[in-house]
């Protein structure tokens, strides 16, 4: 049972990191009032450069970088439409999702399925991994792991204690005041998406680089829809996008643990449970009246000056 | 930044601007996509023939792509249904599956005597409805977003499938993934065009009753208002919700037809691949047809050639699949930028004035 237990929280900080960084991105897109369906998309385009990155024979540090890269670049039409040209943003974000899915299937077909050695684990001394429980989760981990935790407790801070945060906030809250109080709307929205699709190009590259040490097609399988709810799950705040992450990935890494001991488990249905958590998770806050407060109140609509 | 530039909403945009918003849209997506194309490695020699001579006027080509255009007709029409209400249905592939999964069902477990055939299609109908009906209840009694909802759902409906078809439905001959190949009287009639087959004359059915639906009777009128301005439709009088929600399990419905159609007419078994990509195809055609049915068989017709062509393309010039993704993305964000152009009235003030 230790030995069961001491693996599965050892896994979790893999399975927990790309959620949590997904939706941290999202979070800033979604404070700023874009609503960005494109993740799923921008995920599987960084995991895809991540790892063709790496095979090229650059330097890990180097492959995420250019992720992040990849998934601003790719985001731009998404932003032209939806920020300049105030298009809708559903049907944006789709097509985001297509294009990113789309171009990670066309450019990466050389690098797929093969494995090559990414993130390593940070050098702590032996008897600190070898503790029961805690080992594994706490010293068998890449820098990664620790830089989306600090990413979470600096966009809280910066979201919630800094003016520019405020102005962030408002944009999303209510744009027409943000405006008359002098904040450029567009601009906001514009550096909201940027910072936010650096975080899901980096979420994406964490799976190739990070965790599986390979790039597939279809890697990202789901996780991206699955950010998309957590930060609702959140309530939009950064500090509790950090325990869904938990919950979530905590959900997920259970499936190949009860795997390894050889139980006779219905891999299929188990791997509904993050999907259908989800869904009982939205009801559960849909019934309190927290989530209508905490959502920002012009998300995903358009903001023009005749409105105001 | 941009401070002399002013957007106003038009009133009503006329119908001369929005059609040629819509045709330049259109324009600029085609150039945009024979680009993708071009880059992806076909040489410019070879486009017409290969996106027009052998998708639509070849014997072979032709048939190829109406029984791929037939699901699509389906997908669309879900799409539409739902779109109409700004009920954003982002899982059309889910209901798709379960409509397939019921459909299979029927099939393999020998149900119904000398009905199967429509039993069959009759249980997709209600796999996709049933399907829509969490989303749609979720939405409309709790407030909870469809987009999340509908998306999951669809994920847990391909997590079934697999589960199916790894399990009971599995054929034990061999060790692919797939359901055993249907019994005769399971499968739906073949015009002897390649491998069109009923099911075409089915959506065409399909799209002509919803167009009389959306266009001809109260209740089409009511869904129109009651997806434009719910307030106004419930001043009216409308049971909004009811409408909304019998338009939405209607949309299930197509869904789901679309997978009975798959399984019945064109792969005459239950494989992982029914659904593919089919929520995008069926969101891209309905905003391509404005979310008219009667648009929606020419602009199926269309996007079943592009996805035709892509497979010989693949085979003779090793483009990836993926470009039909990409194109279809790019297809979608043009068309919705580009309605900017009949949403607003764009003013630039002289530097005084700013």
């Amino acid at each position: 049972m230790i030995e069961f237990l001491t693996a599965w929280l050892g896994s979790l900080p893999g399975f927990m990191t790309p959620l949590l960084l997904a939706s941290l991105g999202l979070l800033f897109c979604e404070r700023a009032g874009v609503l960005n369906l494109g993740v799923e998309g921008v995920m599987a385009l960084g995991a895809m450069t991540g790892a063709v990155v790496v095979l090229a024979g650059f330097g890990t540090w180097i492959a995420l970088a250019a992720a992040t890269l990849a998934a601003i670049a790719v985001s731009i039409p998404f932003m032209l439409a939806v920020i300049v040209f105030r298009a809708p943003q559903i049907p944006a974000g789709l097509a985001l999702v297509a294009i990113g899915l789309g171009l990670s299937e066309a450019l990466g077909r050389d690098a797929a399925h093969k494995p090559f050695s990414g993130l390593q684990a940070l050098p702590w001394p032996d008897a600190l991994v070898e503790l029961p429980l805690v080992g594994r989760m706490l010293f068998e981990q890449d820098a990664i792991v620790i830089l989306a935790l600090v990413l979470a407790v600096i966009a809280a801070r910066g979201l919630f204690q800094t003016p520019q945060g405020l102005r962030l906030r408002a944009v999303g809250e209510d744009p027409a005041t943000a405006d008359a109080a002098g904040v450029d709307v567009q601009l906001y929205q514009i550096v909201a998406v940027v910072i936010g699709s650096a975080l899901i190009g980096l979420a994406g590259a964490y799976l190739s680089v990070g965790g599986s040490q390979i790039w597939t097609e279809g890697m990202v399988a789901g996780r991206g829809w699955i950010s998309l709810a957590l930060v609702v799950f959140a309530q939009w705040m950064p500090i509790r996008a950090i325990l869904g992450a938990i919950l979530f990935g905590g959900a997920e890494a259970l499936i190949p643990r009860l795997q390894a001991l050889g139980l006779e488990v219905p891999v299929y249905f188990l791997s509904m449970t993050p999907y259908l958590l989800t869904i009982g998770v939205l009801l559960i806050l849909s019934l309190g009246t927290r989530t209508a407060q905490s959502e920002p109140g012009f998300l995903g609509r358009a903001y023009i000056r005749q409105d105001r | 930044m941009l401070e002399r530039i002013t957007l106003e909403r038009r009133a009503d945009a006329s119908a001369l601007r929005s059609a040629a918003t819509y045709g330049v849209a259109l324009v600029v997506a085609v150039a945009l996509s024979l680009g993708v194309i071009i880059w992806a490695g076909v040489p410019t020699g070879a486009l017409f023939e290969e996106l027009i001579v052998q998708v639509f006027l070849t014997p072979a080509g032709l048939a190829r792509t109406l029984t791929q255009a037939t699901p699509m007709m389906f997908a669309a029409l879900a799409a539409a249904l739902c779109l109409r209400l700004k009920f954003w249905n982002i899982g059309i592939e889910g209901q798709l599956l379960m409509g397939a999964i019921l459909a299979t069902t029927v099939a393999l477990y020998d149900i119904g005597g000398p009905i199967r055939l429509p039993l069959m299609l009759a249980a997709s109908a209600l796999g996709g409805t049933l399907w829509i009906a969490v989303p749609a209840l979720l939405r409309l009694r709790f407030g909870v977003s469809e987009v999340i909802v509908t998306l999951l759902l669809s994920n847990v409906a391909f997590l079934f499938l697999q589960h199916l078809l790894f399990g009971p439905f599995g054929d034990t001959s061999h060790n692919f993934p797939t359901s055993p190949v249907f019994d005769e009287m399971e499968k739906l009639f073949r015009f002897g065009f390649g491998d069109t087959h009923a099911g075409l004359i089915l959506a065409l059915s399909a799209v002509l009753a919803i167009a009389v639906l959306v266009h001809r009777t109260r209740f089409g009128f009511a869904a129109r208002f009651a997806g434009d301005n719910p307030r106004a439709a419930d001043a009216l009088g409308f049971e909004t919700r009811r409408v909304m929600l019998i338009s939405i399990l209607l949309g299930g419905a197509m869904a789901g037809l679309a997978g009975g159609v798959i399984v019945s007419g064109t792969e005459h078994r239950l494989t992982q691949a029914v659904g593919l990509n089919m929520t995008f195809n069926g969101i891209v055609i309905a905003a391509l047809a404005g979310n008219l049915p009667l648009m929606i068989p020419v602009v199926s017709f269309f996007i079943a050639g592009l996805s035709v062509a892509s497979a010989s393309l693949k085979v003779f010039y090793g483009v990836s699949e993926g470009i039909v993704l990409i194109i279809q993305g790019i297809i979608l964000l043009t068309l919705v930028t580009f309605q900017f152009a009949a949403t607003y009235r764009v003013t630039i003030r002289g530097p005084e004035a700013a």
